[in-house]
Protein backbone atom coordinates (compact mmCIF):
# COMPACT_ATOMS: atom_id res chain seq x y z
CA UNK A 1 0.00 0.00 0.00
CA UNK A 2 2.85 2.32 0.99
CA UNK A 3 4.77 1.46 -2.24
CA UNK A 4 1.67 2.09 -4.29
CA UNK A 5 1.25 5.52 -2.67
CA UNK A 6 4.89 6.42 -3.31
CA UNK A 7 4.63 5.32 -6.94
CA UNK A 8 1.46 7.37 -7.44
CA UNK A 9 3.08 10.41 -5.82
CA UNK A 10 6.11 10.14 -8.09
CA UNK A 11 3.93 9.81 -11.19
CA UNK A 12 1.93 12.88 -10.19
CA UNK A 13 5.13 14.84 -9.42
CA UNK A 14 6.71 13.95 -12.76
CA UNK A 15 3.45 14.83 -14.52
CA UNK A 16 3.26 18.20 -12.77
CA UNK A 17 6.92 18.92 -13.60
CA UNK A 18 6.39 18.02 -17.26
CA UNK A 19 3.26 20.12 -17.39
CA UNK A 20 5.10 23.09 -15.85
CA UNK A 21 7.93 22.69 -18.37
CA UNK A 22 5.44 22.53 -21.23
CA UNK A 23 3.61 25.57 -19.87
CA UNK A 24 6.88 27.46 -19.57
CA UNK A 25 7.85 26.59 -23.16
CA UNK A 26 4.37 27.53 -24.38
CA UNK A 27 4.56 30.81 -22.50
CA UNK A 28 7.98 31.52 -24.02
CA UNK A 29 6.67 30.76 -27.51
CA UNK A 30 3.76 33.09 -26.97
CA UNK A 31 6.00 35.85 -25.59
CA UNK A 32 8.37 35.58 -28.55
CA UNK A 33 5.70 36.52 -31.08
CA UNK A 34 6.36 40.10 -32.17
CA UNK A 35 10.02 40.01 -31.11
CA UNK A 36 13.08 40.23 -33.43
CA UNK A 37 16.52 38.70 -32.98
CA UNK A 38 19.70 39.10 -34.99
CA UNK A 39 19.99 41.45 -37.94
CA UNK A 40 20.22 41.78 -41.72
CA UNK A 41 20.09 38.40 -43.52
CA UNK A 42 20.62 36.71 -40.16
CA UNK A 43 17.43 38.05 -38.62
CA UNK A 44 14.25 36.40 -37.39
CA UNK A 45 11.06 38.24 -36.58
CA UNK A 46 8.66 35.93 -34.78
CA UNK A 47 5.40 36.65 -36.56
CA UNK A 48 3.25 33.74 -35.39
CA UNK A 49 3.32 30.74 -33.09
CA UNK A 50 3.36 28.30 -35.98
CA UNK A 51 6.85 29.50 -37.01
CA UNK A 52 8.24 27.98 -33.79
CA UNK A 53 8.25 24.27 -34.54
CA UNK A 54 10.09 23.41 -31.35
CA UNK A 55 11.36 25.25 -28.28
CA UNK A 56 13.51 23.61 -25.61
CA UNK A 57 14.64 25.48 -22.50
CA UNK A 58 18.36 24.78 -22.05
CA UNK A 59 19.06 27.13 -19.18
CA UNK A 60 17.30 29.59 -16.92
CA UNK A 61 18.60 32.15 -14.46
CA UNK A 62 16.52 34.52 -12.40
CA UNK A 63 16.82 37.24 -9.82
CA UNK A 64 14.24 39.63 -8.46
CA UNK A 65 14.26 41.90 -11.52
CA UNK A 66 15.56 39.80 -14.40
CA UNK A 67 14.92 36.37 -15.85
CA UNK A 68 17.08 34.97 -18.65
CA UNK A 69 16.37 31.83 -20.66
CA UNK A 70 18.66 30.12 -23.14
CA UNK A 71 16.49 28.25 -25.61
CA UNK A 72 17.01 25.97 -28.59
CA UNK A 73 14.57 26.61 -31.43
CA UNK A 74 13.49 24.92 -34.62
CA UNK A 75 12.09 27.60 -36.91
CA UNK A 76 10.31 27.54 -40.22
CA UNK A 77 8.25 30.21 -41.97
CA UNK A 78 5.47 29.38 -44.39
CA UNK A 79 6.93 31.64 -47.07
CA UNK A 80 10.55 31.34 -45.93
CA UNK A 81 13.32 29.35 -47.53
CA UNK A 82 13.75 26.33 -45.28
CA UNK A 83 14.18 25.19 -41.70
CA UNK A 84 16.59 26.81 -39.27
CA UNK A 85 18.03 25.68 -35.95
CA UNK A 86 18.69 28.56 -33.61
CA UNK A 87 19.84 29.19 -30.10
CA UNK A 88 18.61 32.35 -28.43
CA UNK A 89 18.82 34.24 -25.17
CA UNK A 90 15.45 35.55 -24.05
CA UNK A 91 15.68 38.28 -21.44
CA UNK A 92 12.67 39.25 -19.31
CA UNK A 93 12.38 42.17 -16.93
CA UNK A 94 9.91 42.55 -14.10
CA UNK A 95 7.39 45.32 -14.57
CA UNK A 96 4.35 46.42 -12.60
CA UNK A 97 2.26 44.25 -14.93
CA UNK A 98 4.49 41.19 -14.54
CA UNK A 99 7.38 39.68 -16.51
CA UNK A 100 7.89 41.21 -19.96
CA UNK A 101 10.37 40.26 -22.72
CA UNK A 102 13.02 42.97 -22.90
CA UNK A 103 15.04 41.58 -25.81
CA UNK A 104 15.93 38.40 -27.64
CA UNK A 105 19.55 37.77 -28.58
CA UNK A 106 20.44 35.41 -31.41
CA UNK A 107 23.31 33.20 -30.21
CA UNK A 108 23.59 30.90 -33.23
CA UNK A 109 21.72 30.09 -36.41
CA UNK A 110 22.08 27.30 -38.91
CA UNK A 111 20.08 26.15 -41.88
CA UNK A 112 18.79 22.70 -41.01
CA UNK A 113 16.68 21.70 -43.98
CA UNK B 1 -1.72 79.36 -58.71
CA UNK B 2 -0.23 78.99 -55.26
CA UNK B 3 1.94 82.02 -55.89
CA UNK B 4 -1.09 83.99 -56.97
CA UNK B 5 -3.03 83.07 -53.86
CA UNK B 6 0.10 83.59 -51.80
CA UNK B 7 0.19 87.15 -53.08
CA UNK B 8 -3.35 87.70 -51.84
CA UNK B 9 -3.13 85.64 -48.68
CA UNK B 10 0.41 85.64 -47.36
CA UNK B 11 -0.46 82.97 -44.81
CA UNK B 12 -2.09 79.65 -45.75
CA UNK B 13 -0.36 78.46 -48.91
CA UNK B 14 3.13 77.62 -47.85
CA UNK B 15 5.31 75.05 -49.53
CA UNK B 16 8.01 73.25 -47.59
CA UNK B 17 11.56 73.92 -48.67
CA UNK B 18 13.10 70.88 -50.29
CA UNK B 19 15.87 69.54 -48.01
CA UNK B 20 19.43 69.70 -49.26
CA UNK B 21 21.49 66.54 -49.59
CA UNK B 22 22.18 65.05 -46.16
CA UNK B 23 19.44 67.02 -44.42
CA UNK B 24 16.46 65.50 -42.61
CA UNK B 25 12.98 65.21 -44.13
CA UNK B 26 11.14 68.50 -44.27
CA UNK B 27 8.20 68.06 -41.94
CA UNK B 28 9.74 66.34 -38.91
CA UNK B 29 8.84 67.42 -35.41
CA UNK B 30 11.45 69.02 -33.20
CA UNK B 31 11.84 65.73 -31.29
CA UNK B 32 12.33 63.78 -34.53
CA UNK B 33 14.96 66.26 -35.70
CA UNK B 34 16.75 65.76 -32.39
CA UNK B 35 16.63 61.97 -32.92
CA UNK B 36 18.08 62.50 -36.41
CA UNK B 37 20.99 64.50 -34.99
CA UNK B 38 21.65 62.00 -32.19
CA UNK B 39 21.57 59.11 -34.62
CA UNK B 40 23.93 60.91 -36.97
CA UNK B 41 26.52 61.10 -34.19
CA UNK B 42 26.40 57.32 -33.69
CA UNK B 43 26.45 56.81 -37.47
CA UNK B 44 29.72 58.77 -37.50
CA UNK B 45 31.14 57.23 -34.33
CA UNK B 46 34.52 55.62 -34.98
CA UNK B 47 34.83 52.35 -33.07
CA UNK B 48 38.13 51.10 -31.76
CA UNK B 49 38.90 47.61 -30.44
CA UNK B 50 38.38 48.83 -26.87
CA UNK B 51 34.84 49.95 -27.85
CA UNK B 52 34.03 46.64 -29.54
CA UNK B 53 35.44 46.96 -33.05
CA UNK B 54 36.19 43.54 -34.52
CA UNK B 55 38.08 41.30 -34.06
CA UNK B 56 36.88 40.88 -37.68
CA UNK B 57 35.34 43.84 -39.47
CA UNK B 58 34.92 45.68 -42.77
CA UNK B 59 34.80 49.27 -41.49
CA UNK B 60 35.19 51.11 -38.19
CA UNK B 61 32.08 53.29 -38.53
CA UNK B 62 28.91 53.48 -40.60
CA UNK B 63 30.17 56.72 -42.11
CA UNK B 64 33.44 55.15 -43.23
CA UNK B 65 31.54 53.53 -46.12
CA UNK B 66 28.59 55.95 -46.33
CA UNK B 67 30.52 59.19 -46.60
CA UNK B 68 30.46 60.87 -50.04
CA UNK B 69 29.55 63.56 -50.86
CA UNK B 70 27.99 63.83 -47.37
CA UNK B 71 27.27 61.45 -44.47
CA UNK B 72 24.79 58.82 -45.71
CA UNK B 73 26.26 58.73 -49.20
CA UNK B 74 28.55 56.29 -50.94
CA UNK B 75 32.07 55.02 -50.35
CA UNK B 76 34.71 53.38 -52.49
CA UNK B 77 34.78 50.18 -50.40
CA UNK B 78 33.78 46.94 -52.10
CA UNK B 79 32.77 44.04 -49.87
CA UNK B 80 33.04 40.30 -50.39
CA UNK B 81 30.03 38.02 -49.86
CA UNK B 82 29.71 34.25 -50.36
CA UNK B 83 26.91 31.64 -50.14
CA UNK B 84 26.13 28.12 -51.27
CA UNK B 85 23.61 27.64 -54.08
CA UNK B 86 21.99 24.24 -53.91
CA UNK B 87 19.44 25.14 -56.62
CA UNK B 88 16.88 25.44 -57.88
CA UNK B 89 15.07 26.34 -54.65
CA UNK B 90 17.71 26.16 -51.96
CA UNK B 91 20.33 28.67 -50.88
CA UNK B 92 22.49 28.22 -47.80
CA UNK B 93 23.76 31.55 -46.37
CA UNK B 94 26.42 29.54 -44.50
CA UNK B 95 25.68 31.07 -41.11
CA UNK B 96 27.54 28.16 -39.48
CA UNK B 97 30.65 29.05 -41.48
CA UNK B 98 30.61 32.74 -40.64
CA UNK B 99 27.68 33.98 -42.74
CA UNK B 100 27.51 35.58 -46.17
CA UNK B 101 29.60 38.68 -45.32
CA UNK B 102 33.30 37.86 -45.49
CA UNK B 103 35.06 40.40 -43.29
CA UNK B 104 38.22 41.79 -44.85
CA UNK B 105 39.91 43.43 -41.85
CA UNK B 106 41.19 42.30 -38.46
CA UNK B 107 42.17 44.13 -35.29
CA UNK B 108 45.84 44.07 -34.17
CA UNK B 109 45.06 41.49 -31.46
CA UNK B 110 43.62 39.10 -34.05
CA UNK B 111 46.43 39.79 -36.51
CA UNK B 112 48.86 38.85 -33.75
CA UNK B 113 47.26 35.39 -33.91
CA UNK B 114 48.05 35.21 -37.61
CA UNK B 115 44.50 35.98 -38.80
CA UNK B 116 44.35 38.86 -41.29
CA UNK B 117 40.77 38.42 -42.55
CA UNK B 118 37.98 35.91 -42.99
CA UNK B 119 38.29 33.38 -45.80
CA UNK B 120 35.72 32.29 -48.39
CA UNK B 121 34.09 29.21 -46.77
CA UNK B 122 35.05 25.93 -48.51
CA UNK B 123 31.39 25.00 -49.04
CA UNK B 124 30.55 28.29 -50.81
CA UNK B 125 29.65 27.85 -54.46
CA UNK B 126 30.15 31.50 -55.42
CA UNK B 127 31.42 34.82 -54.14
CA UNK B 128 30.27 38.36 -54.90
CA UNK B 129 31.51 41.93 -54.67
CA UNK B 130 29.23 44.58 -53.21
CA UNK B 131 29.65 48.35 -53.42
CA UNK B 132 28.15 50.73 -50.87
CA UNK B 133 24.77 52.23 -51.79
CA UNK B 134 23.74 55.69 -50.58
CA UNK B 135 21.03 55.53 -47.89
CA UNK B 136 19.26 58.82 -48.68
CA UNK B 137 15.49 58.39 -48.56
CA UNK B 138 15.64 54.86 -47.13
CA UNK B 139 13.08 55.73 -44.43
CA UNK B 140 10.54 56.36 -47.15
CA UNK B 141 11.44 53.07 -48.85
CA UNK B 142 11.01 51.32 -45.48
CA UNK B 143 7.52 52.81 -45.20
CA UNK B 144 6.23 51.39 -48.49
CA UNK B 145 3.67 48.68 -47.68
CA UNK B 146 4.50 45.06 -48.55
CA UNK B 147 1.25 44.95 -50.52
CA UNK B 148 2.50 47.71 -52.82
CA UNK B 149 5.66 45.76 -53.61
CA UNK B 150 3.71 42.55 -54.19
CA UNK B 151 1.27 44.36 -56.49
CA UNK B 152 4.08 44.79 -59.04
CA UNK B 153 4.95 41.07 -59.16
CA UNK B 154 4.41 39.29 -62.45
CA UNK B 155 4.61 40.72 -65.93
CA UNK B 156 4.53 44.51 -65.93
CA UNK B 157 4.28 44.78 -69.71
CA UNK B 158 1.13 42.69 -69.57
CA UNK B 159 2.16 40.37 -72.36
CA UNK B 160 3.93 37.73 -70.35
CA UNK B 161 7.11 38.34 -72.26
CA UNK B 162 10.64 38.92 -71.13
CA UNK B 163 10.16 40.87 -67.89
CA UNK B 164 8.83 39.26 -64.72
CA UNK B 165 9.60 40.46 -61.21
CA UNK B 166 9.15 38.55 -57.98
CA UNK B 167 9.66 39.49 -54.36
CA UNK B 168 12.46 37.96 -52.35
CA UNK B 169 11.57 36.63 -48.90
CA UNK B 170 13.64 36.78 -45.75
CA UNK B 171 14.34 33.55 -43.88
CA UNK B 172 11.33 34.34 -41.67
CA UNK B 173 9.08 34.82 -44.71
CA UNK B 174 8.73 38.61 -44.87
CA UNK B 175 8.99 40.51 -48.15
CA UNK B 176 12.57 41.69 -48.64
CA UNK B 177 13.41 45.14 -49.97
CA UNK B 178 16.90 46.22 -48.79
CA UNK B 179 20.21 44.92 -50.10
CA UNK B 180 21.22 44.08 -53.67
CA UNK B 181 19.24 40.83 -53.48
CA UNK B 182 16.36 42.30 -51.40
CA UNK B 183 17.18 39.86 -48.60
CA UNK B 184 16.37 42.27 -45.74
CA UNK B 185 12.84 43.34 -44.87
CA UNK B 186 13.24 46.40 -42.67
CA UNK B 187 15.58 49.29 -41.97
CA UNK B 188 15.91 48.39 -38.29
CA UNK B 189 16.92 44.82 -39.24
CA UNK B 190 19.51 46.17 -41.67
CA UNK B 191 21.08 48.48 -39.12
CA UNK B 192 20.93 45.89 -36.34
CA UNK B 193 22.88 43.52 -38.57
CA UNK B 194 25.36 46.08 -39.86
CA UNK B 195 26.97 46.54 -36.43
CA UNK B 196 28.02 42.90 -35.92
CA UNK B 197 28.57 42.03 -39.57
CA UNK B 198 30.37 45.16 -40.79
CA UNK B 199 32.06 46.42 -37.62
CA UNK B 200 32.21 43.34 -35.40
CA UNK B 201 30.23 45.25 -32.77
CA UNK B 202 27.91 42.98 -30.78
CA UNK B 203 24.41 44.10 -29.84
CA UNK B 204 21.76 42.74 -27.47
CA UNK B 205 20.06 41.27 -30.57
CA UNK B 206 23.34 39.64 -31.73
CA UNK B 207 25.23 39.28 -28.45
CA UNK B 208 27.87 36.84 -29.70
CA UNK B 209 30.82 37.86 -31.88
CA UNK B 210 30.73 36.82 -35.52
CA UNK B 211 32.81 33.67 -35.93
CA UNK B 212 35.87 33.28 -38.09
CA UNK B 213 34.48 30.91 -40.70
CA UNK B 214 32.55 29.13 -37.96
CA UNK B 215 35.30 29.10 -35.32
CA UNK B 216 34.74 31.36 -32.29
CA UNK B 217 37.19 34.25 -32.01
CA UNK B 218 40.11 33.59 -29.65
CA UNK B 219 39.01 34.86 -26.20
CA UNK B 220 41.87 37.29 -25.66
CA UNK B 221 41.29 39.13 -28.95
CA UNK B 222 38.08 40.90 -27.96
CA UNK B 223 38.63 43.19 -24.96
CA UNK B 224 35.19 44.87 -24.88
CA UNK B 225 32.40 43.19 -22.90
CA UNK B 226 29.35 42.05 -24.90
CA UNK B 227 27.00 43.51 -25.94
CA UNK B 228 29.14 46.36 -27.23
CA UNK B 229 26.27 48.75 -28.01
CA UNK B 230 22.66 49.04 -26.84
CA UNK B 231 19.39 48.56 -28.70
CA UNK B 232 18.75 52.26 -28.06
CA UNK B 233 21.88 53.12 -30.06
CA UNK B 234 20.68 50.99 -32.98
CA UNK B 235 17.31 52.74 -32.78
CA UNK B 236 19.04 56.13 -32.88
CA UNK B 237 21.06 55.19 -35.97
CA UNK B 238 17.86 53.87 -37.54
CA UNK B 239 16.14 57.18 -36.78
CA UNK B 240 18.97 59.01 -38.57
CA UNK B 241 18.63 56.87 -41.70
CA UNK B 242 14.82 56.84 -41.48
CA UNK B 243 14.63 60.63 -41.41
CA UNK B 244 17.39 61.25 -43.97
CA UNK B 245 15.70 63.00 -46.88
CA UNK B 246 15.92 61.69 -50.45
CA UNK B 247 18.32 63.64 -52.67
CA UNK B 248 16.84 66.80 -54.16
CA UNK B 249 16.07 66.48 -57.84
CA UNK B 250 18.56 68.31 -60.05
CA UNK B 251 16.97 71.15 -61.99
CA UNK B 252 19.10 72.34 -64.90
CA UNK B 253 19.38 76.08 -65.44
CA UNK B 254 20.59 75.65 -69.02
CA UNK B 255 17.65 75.36 -71.43
CA UNK B 256 19.43 72.84 -73.67
CA UNK B 257 20.09 70.57 -70.66
CA UNK B 258 16.45 70.92 -69.61
CA UNK B 259 15.31 69.97 -73.09
CA UNK B 260 17.64 66.95 -73.22
CA UNK B 261 16.56 65.76 -69.75
CA UNK B 262 12.91 66.05 -70.75
CA UNK B 263 13.55 64.01 -73.89
CA UNK B 264 15.55 61.51 -71.84
CA UNK B 265 12.62 61.03 -69.47
CA UNK B 266 10.44 60.02 -72.42
CA UNK B 267 13.15 57.66 -73.68
CA UNK B 268 13.29 56.09 -70.21
CA UNK B 269 9.66 55.10 -70.76
CA UNK B 270 10.12 54.18 -74.44
CA UNK B 271 13.03 51.84 -73.70
CA UNK B 272 10.89 50.23 -70.96
CA UNK B 273 13.49 51.02 -68.29
CA UNK B 274 10.54 52.21 -66.21
CA UNK B 275 8.92 48.76 -66.15
CA UNK B 276 11.44 47.68 -63.50
CA UNK B 277 12.82 51.07 -62.44
CA UNK B 278 9.29 52.16 -61.48
CA UNK B 279 9.66 55.89 -60.85
CA UNK B 280 7.53 56.26 -57.75
CA UNK B 281 5.63 54.49 -55.00
CA UNK B 282 3.59 55.76 -52.05
CA UNK B 283 4.30 55.05 -48.41
CA UNK B 284 1.58 53.61 -46.19
CA UNK B 285 -0.07 55.20 -43.19
CA UNK B 286 2.48 56.24 -40.58
CA UNK B 287 2.39 57.95 -37.22
CA UNK B 288 5.36 59.97 -38.47
CA UNK B 289 3.90 62.78 -40.56
CA UNK B 290 7.00 63.00 -42.75
CA UNK B 291 6.56 59.33 -43.75
CA UNK B 292 2.76 59.23 -43.91
CA UNK B 293 1.39 58.53 -47.42
CA UNK B 294 4.33 60.22 -49.14
CA UNK B 295 5.46 59.80 -52.73
CA UNK B 296 8.90 58.20 -52.98
CA UNK B 297 10.80 58.71 -56.24
CA UNK B 298 12.83 55.53 -55.86
CA UNK B 299 13.01 54.26 -59.49
CA UNK B 300 12.74 50.61 -58.48
CA UNK B 301 10.04 47.96 -58.12
CA UNK B 302 12.04 46.41 -55.24
CA UNK B 303 11.59 43.04 -56.97
CA UNK B 304 14.05 40.44 -58.21
CA UNK B 305 14.77 40.15 -61.91
CA UNK B 306 17.04 37.83 -63.86
CA UNK B 307 19.93 39.99 -65.04
CA UNK B 308 21.68 37.33 -67.08
CA UNK B 309 24.61 35.00 -66.60
CA UNK B 310 27.27 37.71 -67.09
CA UNK B 311 26.24 39.49 -63.89
CA UNK B 312 25.30 36.38 -61.86
CA UNK B 313 27.10 35.82 -58.57
CA UNK B 314 25.66 34.48 -55.28
CA UNK B 315 22.21 33.29 -54.25
CA UNK B 316 20.66 34.91 -51.18
CA UNK B 317 17.47 33.67 -49.49
CA UNK B 318 15.18 32.97 -52.46
CA UNK B 319 17.17 34.99 -55.00
CA UNK B 320 19.01 32.88 -57.56
CA UNK B 321 22.59 33.82 -58.56
CA UNK B 322 21.40 35.75 -61.65
CA UNK B 323 18.57 37.55 -59.85
CA UNK B 324 19.04 41.05 -58.45
CA UNK B 325 16.64 43.53 -56.95
CA UNK B 326 16.06 46.41 -59.34
CA UNK B 327 18.61 48.95 -58.20
CA UNK B 328 17.18 52.14 -56.75
CA UNK B 329 18.21 55.02 -58.97
CA UNK B 330 17.35 57.58 -56.28
CA UNK B 331 20.60 59.50 -55.78
CA UNK B 332 22.20 58.00 -58.89
CA UNK B 333 24.07 61.19 -59.72
CA UNK B 334 26.00 61.00 -56.45
CA UNK B 335 27.39 57.54 -57.16
CA UNK B 336 30.95 57.07 -58.32
CA UNK B 337 30.77 53.39 -59.29
CA UNK B 338 27.89 51.45 -60.76
CA UNK B 339 26.22 48.02 -60.77
CA UNK B 340 25.98 45.94 -57.58
CA UNK B 341 29.71 45.28 -57.51
CA UNK B 342 30.93 48.72 -58.51
CA UNK B 343 32.57 47.28 -61.60
CA UNK B 344 30.97 49.73 -64.05
CA UNK B 345 32.73 53.08 -64.16
CA UNK B 346 29.91 55.01 -65.85
CA UNK B 347 26.12 54.90 -66.01
CA UNK B 348 26.40 54.18 -69.73
CA UNK B 349 28.60 51.14 -69.07
CA UNK B 350 26.13 49.91 -66.44
CA UNK B 351 23.24 50.15 -68.92
CA UNK B 352 25.23 48.36 -71.60
CA UNK B 353 26.02 45.51 -69.22
CA UNK B 354 22.39 44.84 -68.30
CA UNK B 355 21.39 41.34 -69.42
CA UNK B 356 18.65 38.76 -68.90
CA UNK B 357 15.26 40.43 -68.58
CA UNK B 358 16.83 43.82 -69.34
CA UNK B 359 18.37 42.82 -72.67
CA UNK B 360 15.52 44.37 -74.67
CA UNK B 361 16.07 47.76 -73.06
CA UNK B 362 19.83 47.42 -73.31
CA UNK B 363 19.70 46.60 -77.01
CA UNK B 364 17.29 49.46 -77.67
CA UNK B 365 19.63 51.80 -75.81
CA UNK B 366 22.63 50.61 -77.82
CA UNK B 367 20.71 51.23 -81.03
CA UNK B 368 19.89 54.85 -80.14
CA UNK B 369 21.62 57.76 -81.87
CA UNK B 370 24.28 59.42 -79.72
CA UNK B 371 22.06 62.44 -79.20
CA UNK B 372 19.32 60.26 -77.73
CA UNK B 373 21.74 58.30 -75.59
CA UNK B 374 22.98 61.62 -74.19
CA UNK B 375 19.40 62.67 -73.56
CA UNK B 376 18.71 59.55 -71.48
CA UNK B 377 21.94 60.03 -69.54
CA UNK B 378 21.07 63.70 -68.99
CA UNK B 379 17.71 62.65 -67.54
CA UNK B 380 19.49 60.22 -65.19
CA UNK B 381 21.63 63.12 -63.99
CA UNK B 382 18.47 64.72 -62.59
CA UNK B 383 17.73 61.80 -60.23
Amino acid sequence: MKNMFLRMTMIVAVGVAMHMEASEADQLKSDLVGQCMGGREKCWKFQSLDQIKELVVKDKTEDSQKRVYTVALQLQAAKGSGKYAAEARVEYVKTAAGWKVKQVGLLSLKKSG
Amino acid sequence: MCALILGLLPVGCQTLKQPELGEPLADLTRAQRAQFQEGKKIFQRVFEPKDGLGPLFNGNSCAECHEKPVVGGVGDEVEVHATRFEGPYSCDPLFQEGGPVIQQEATPLLKAKGIEKEQIPPSATAQARRSTPPVFGFGLVDAIPESTILSHEGYPDGRGEAISGRANRTIDGRVGRFGRKAAVAALMDFNAGAFPQEMGVTTPLSPVEETINGTPVPPDTDPAPDPEITVEDIEKVTAFVRYLAPPPRQVFTDSQDRYLAGRGRKLFEYLKCSLCHIPKMTTGPSAVKALNRKTVWLYSDLLLHDMGSQLADICLEQAHPAEFRTELLMGLRYREQFLHDGSAKTVREAIERHGGEARYSRDKFKALRDRDKNALLKFLETI
